[in-house]
């Protein structure tokens, strides 16, 4: 055995409790590191990777049955699917736990693989015989285990019956439902959809140049994959430059943790080193021994800290991205763990050199005076006023302390700042996160959903008009606010294309659309809409434009007076008073299942007892707790919550470590001070008040700063996302909550203190005065 | 200082101190007596300086009785030792064990100061101190700018801050050049001299010749002898 390995064995066993402390803040470092790099990796486009693998559909193209146009694939293609025989039917209702959109739109497909839109069949198999039938959905996420509906035998309004035998996902949105080819013919295909492949990642224009080249004989309609993508964008797609703040967070915390426990443990080796050095080690050797008494609980740790973090990464990536609109398939991400491993080992080995070399060039007896010979003090006059002060003596020492040795005071502080900053700044963007999750489906607000049967696909309608129902609903017990939602496709004078506009009539001011607002301010009468970002930034619309609504030849001018967040999946629409359809078409007919009531109830009352009582009350209104719908919300705030948890953890280790390092410096002194008549009570109270002034001015600068970079990131990261955002999103911190942020860096530092400095107040003073 | 001149401040009594296997002190029994100057004596790990850690409280027998100033140290609990040392003990050691990080005149007032003592007046007696021990004027100094008998001095110092009825000294002289060795020694004599209750341990024998009116010395953690001095004065 070499000597090196073996000084380095010994140093292991010597300092038990830093080896831990090591291997511990490794582990986590690697952890955080691995699920920041996941993140970061899926986040990096997420829509164009699941597409890439999925060989999406750029175009989908829909033509009459038997139309000379899908024989011929146009240029620019570089593979085309199908033609493949499709029909839109009205859903079967008897579908149990299956949830179908009110038209299903059937294709007829003999395999789901193919050189375009290869769907991607995660429960049960293909169709293959007539009778049976695939149904597209995402996946559940990883972990999540529903009980399969495969085998669920539906029927069509002529009978039909289908029994499911798989589920699907396909990206491109191709169909709702796959048959076997040999079904379609009972079911009377209407037309044929023909998917074709672009080269690279198209933009509009491509596609729109390829789209008009196709041959227009018997062309119905035609589809671009950028239109899902921009939903995806547009809505929950907004997380993603959170998510990807959050991987850069956890990357760089992870490295500056693992540097100061490192470096810091180099650093009170010194005396260590000079010992090696008299006892003939050469500088080589020296460096060789602290790099491999750090490497043992690194590579531990770093190996540990990979695998617990690809079993937390995976999870919480797979419910936030299937929440994204993605399959919850996340890879196994070895390639990540391996990296990140490799990288928080070069990290730890960078961090040990460069004390490790600087003690290399150090003549021995200097180093190994390092730990016993006299420092000079500083802060004199800081120390005089304190020990003037009217403090017990050990409190005036403690605070004292800090002034005397300014480096090593710098260490700690730096050490409660990154670490406060991490917990400010990661708490923030979770608290942002969250905001943003209920501003965008406005579930918390207003959570619950009432609409009229519709007759044409349900049995057991109302007859009671819009307003009627309102009346209903507004007359139930433990109703709050009631706002009607009606959505209306409106052409406006000078764009080509017709805008969905989203007229509001009741309590519009309380249902959560108004804390939505980016810049300029809420509706207040008729004539004025409110702008989604999305939209203002498509149609070039500014805030103070006037704007010509048409409606079945009727006209009336509107004013862009907001502009508010877009979140929503779908097309984004104008927000405009109820007032504005009257004004637009007093004659509109407006049949009451066309209208959506939102609902906020009083506190105290229960969800299910209000849907039954809405249900009761006319048996021809569905009602629905939309809140419980959401599962993507809590998928995501769940992921936000985790890596600020994650963080905060890897901070108060970092501080920790460098508390106890700062202690057991110290243990001469206290030993020096007990022997001159400190009580073991006075020396916790001096070691732990040194501390905790140290914890509390890193508290109060960390905060500030946390608060700084997330209002500096938090804009940057959605504008470079082309996401606008509330300024409510930034004004997350309450004074209560920042209070005690700053105190946090003040409770670790005590905790940190509190151990070591009971130990050191147990220990036998003959022993510490020998030993240093 | 007031001394109860012949009265027994120190007594041992079969003291025994193991560390593991080690026996370091083995049934040693002894007795000193206020005003008296004391030398212990013998080679390294003998035991001389665990003897001196039973008397100080800063270490407990493993067996047997050590009573100081009619306190019986195993009795007391670690804040009582504490509060122990602060009144009655007075200790010197070899390197120093200032603390770097306060000024001299900051040490020694420190120990006044652990007792509750204002810092004006704790800081006034620290001065006298130092005055009398001639280093009035490296009272703002750190303990890394002064001289190795400076230091010591302001060790000394800081012992005597609390009027102790025994001042410990491990090695008073042993890391100090033989003209700063001098000033210590000339120091603790003075001290004796005015009645201040002293036990040394040391390698020196011109320590103990000159500041020491009884040896006794220490062999293997066991009392070898014992012989009275007429001090070379």
């Amino acid at each position: 055995m070499s000597a090196v390995w073996r000084a380095a064995r010994a140093a292991v066993r010597r300092r038990k409790l830093q080896t831990v402390v090591i291997g511990i803040v490794v582990l986590f470092s690697a952890a955080t590191l691995v699920v920041a790099l996941r993140l970061l990796v899926a986040s990096t486009a997420p829509f164009e990777q699941v597409f890439n693998d999925q060989a999406g559909a750029h175009v989908v193209a829909v033509y009459e049955p038997g139309a000379a146009g899908p024989t011929t694939a146009p240029p620019g293609a570089v593979a085309v699917a199908g033609p493949f025989e499709q029909v839109v039917l009205p859903a079967p209702t008897d579908t149990g736990m299956i949830y179908l959109p009110d038209s299903l739109t059937v294709v007829g497909r003999a395999d789901p693989a193919g050189p375009v839109d290869r769907v991607e069949v995660w429960d049960g198999r293909w169709a293959t015989a007539p009778g049976e039938v695939v149904i597209a959905d995402l996946p559940p996420a990883a972990g999540y285990h529903p009980p399969s509906q495969v085998g669920t035998v539906m029927h069509l309004r002529d009978g039909t019956a289908l029994t499911v035998v798989g589920f699907g996902y396909s990206v491109s949105r191709t169909a709702d439902a796959w048959v076997a080819p040999a079904q379609m013919a009972q079911l009377h295909p209407t037309a044929v959809e023909v998917l074709y492949r672009l080269r690279g990642e198209p933009a509009a224009p491509t596609v729109d140049a390829f789209t008009a080249a196709l041959p227009s004989s018997g062309l119905l309609a035609t589809s671009s994959y950028l239109v899902i993508k921009e939903a995806v964008a547009a809505g929950p797609g907004a997380y993603v430059p959170f998510l990807i703040v959050f991987g850069i967070l956890g990357l760089l915390v992870a490295v500056l943790v693992v540097a100061n426990v490192v470096s810091g443990a180099v650093v009170s080796g010194y005396r260590h080193i000079g010992v090696l050095k008299a006892l003939g080690f050469t500088p080589v050797q020296v460096v060789a021994v602290y790099l491999t008494m750090v490497s043992v609980p690194a590579v531990v740790g770093a190996v540990l800290g990979s695998v617990a973090g690809e079993y937390a990464a995976r999870p919480l990536l797979s419910n936030a991205f299937q929440g994204l609109g993605f399959h919850g398939d996340v890879g196994n991400g070895l390639g990540v763990q391996v990296t990140a491993a490799a990288g928080i080992l070069v990290v730890v080995l960078l961090a040990a050199l460069l004390p490790a070399l600087r003690a290399r060039r150090l003549p021995a007896a200097e180093a190994i005076s390092a730990g016993s010979a006299p420092r000079s003090g500083r802060g004199l006059r800081a120390q005089r006023w304190l020990s003037g002060a009217r403090l017990p003596r050990s409190v005036s020492l403690g605070l004292g302390l800090p002034f005397a040795r300014p480096a090593r005071t710098a260490l700690t502080v730096a050490a409660v700042v990154l670490g406060v900053t991490t917990v400010t700044f990661s708490g923030g963007l979770a608290t942002t996160v969250a905001r943003y999750s209920s501003i965008a489906d406005r579930n918390e607000t207003a959570p619950i959903a009432v609409r009229a049967l519709n007759p044409e696909f349900q049995q057991g309608t109302t007859t009671r008009s819009d307003e009627d129902i309102e009346r209903l609903l507004r007359s139930l017990p433990g109703t709050r606010h009631v706002t009607a939602v009606l959505d209306k496709e409106v052409a406006v004078v000078g764009q080509a294309r017709a805008i969905r506009v989203v007229f509001l009539r009741g309590d519009r001011d309380e249902v959560g659309f108004k804390e939505a607002l980016v810049e300029g301010r809420w509706l207040r009468g008729a004539g004025e809409v409110v702008v989604p970002s999305a939209l203002l930034h498509e149609r070039g619309i500014h805030i103070g434009d006037r704007l010509t609504l048409e409606l079945d030849g009727h006209r009336t001018e509107v004013t862009v007076v907001g502009e508010t967040m877009s979140a929503s999946i779908g097309d984004p629409g104008l927000l405009t008073a109820w007032e504005t359809l009257q004004r637009l078409d007093p004659q509109e007919p407006i049949a009451n299942h066309d209208v959506m009531f939102q609902i906020a109830v009083t506190p105290g009352t229960g969800i299910p007892a209000y849907l039954a009582s809405v249900r009761a009350a006319d048996p021809g209104l569905n009602a629905w707790d939309n809140a419980g719908v959401n599962t993507f919300t809590v998928s995501m705030i769940s992921l936000s919550t985790t890596l600020s948890l994650m963080l905060g953890v890897v901070a108060a280790l970092s501080v920790l470590n460098t508390v106890l390092l700062n202690v057991r410096e110290r243990r001469r002194d206290l030993g020096m001070l007990k022997s001159i008549g400190m009580t073991p009570r006075q020396v916790v109270v001096m070691t732990v008040t040194s501390m905790a002034g140290l914890g509390l001015l890193g508290g109060l600068v960390g905060v500030p700063v946390g608060v700084l970079a997330h209002r500096f990131v938090v804009p940057l990261a959605t504008s470079a996302a082309k996401v606008d955002v509330p300024r409510a999103l930034l004004d997350v911190w309450q004074p209560g909550m920042l209070l005690l942020l700053a105190v946090t860096g003040a409770v670790i530092a005590v905790l940190g203190a509190l151990v070591p400095a009971r130990a050191a107040a147990r220990l036998t003073i003959a022993e510490v005065l020998r030993t240093e | 200082m007031s001394v109860d001149e012949g009265r027994v401040v120190v007594r041992l009594d079969g003291v025994r101190k193991e560390y593991g296997d080690t026996m370091a002190l083995d049934g040693v029994s002894l007795q000193i007596r206020a005003g008296e100057a004391v030398a212990v004596m013998g080679p390294s790990g003998c035991g001389k300086s665990t003897l001196l850690n039973m008397i100080a409280g800063l270490d407990r027998p493993s067996a047997g009785d050590v009573v100081v100033h009619d306190e019986d140290l195993s009795r007391l609990t670690e804040t009582g030792l504490a509060l122990f040392r602060r009144k009655r003990i007075g200790m010197i050691f070899q390197f120093f064990n200032l603390l770097d990080d306060l000024p001299a005149l900051e040490n020694v007032a420190l120990a006044a100061q652990l007792t509750g003592v204002s810092a004006g007046q704790a800081r006034r007696r620290a001065l006298e101190l130092l005055d009398e021990l001639g280093i009035a004027d490296r009272r703002n100094a750190y303990p890394a700018v002064l001289s190795g008998g400076e230091r010591q001095r302001v060790a000394v110092a800081r012992a005597l801050m609390n009027r102790p009825a025994l001042l410990l000294a491990d090695e008073p002289t042993g890391a100090l050049d033989s003209h700063a060795g001098e000033q210590v020694m000339d120091l603790l004599l003075d001290l004796n001299q005015i009645g201040q209750t002293l036990l040394l341990v040391t390698h020196d024998e011109r320590l103990a010749e000159r500041c020491a009116n009884r040896v006794v010395s220490v062999a293997d953690g066991r009392i070898v002898g014992e012989r009275s001095l007429e001090r070379t004065l």
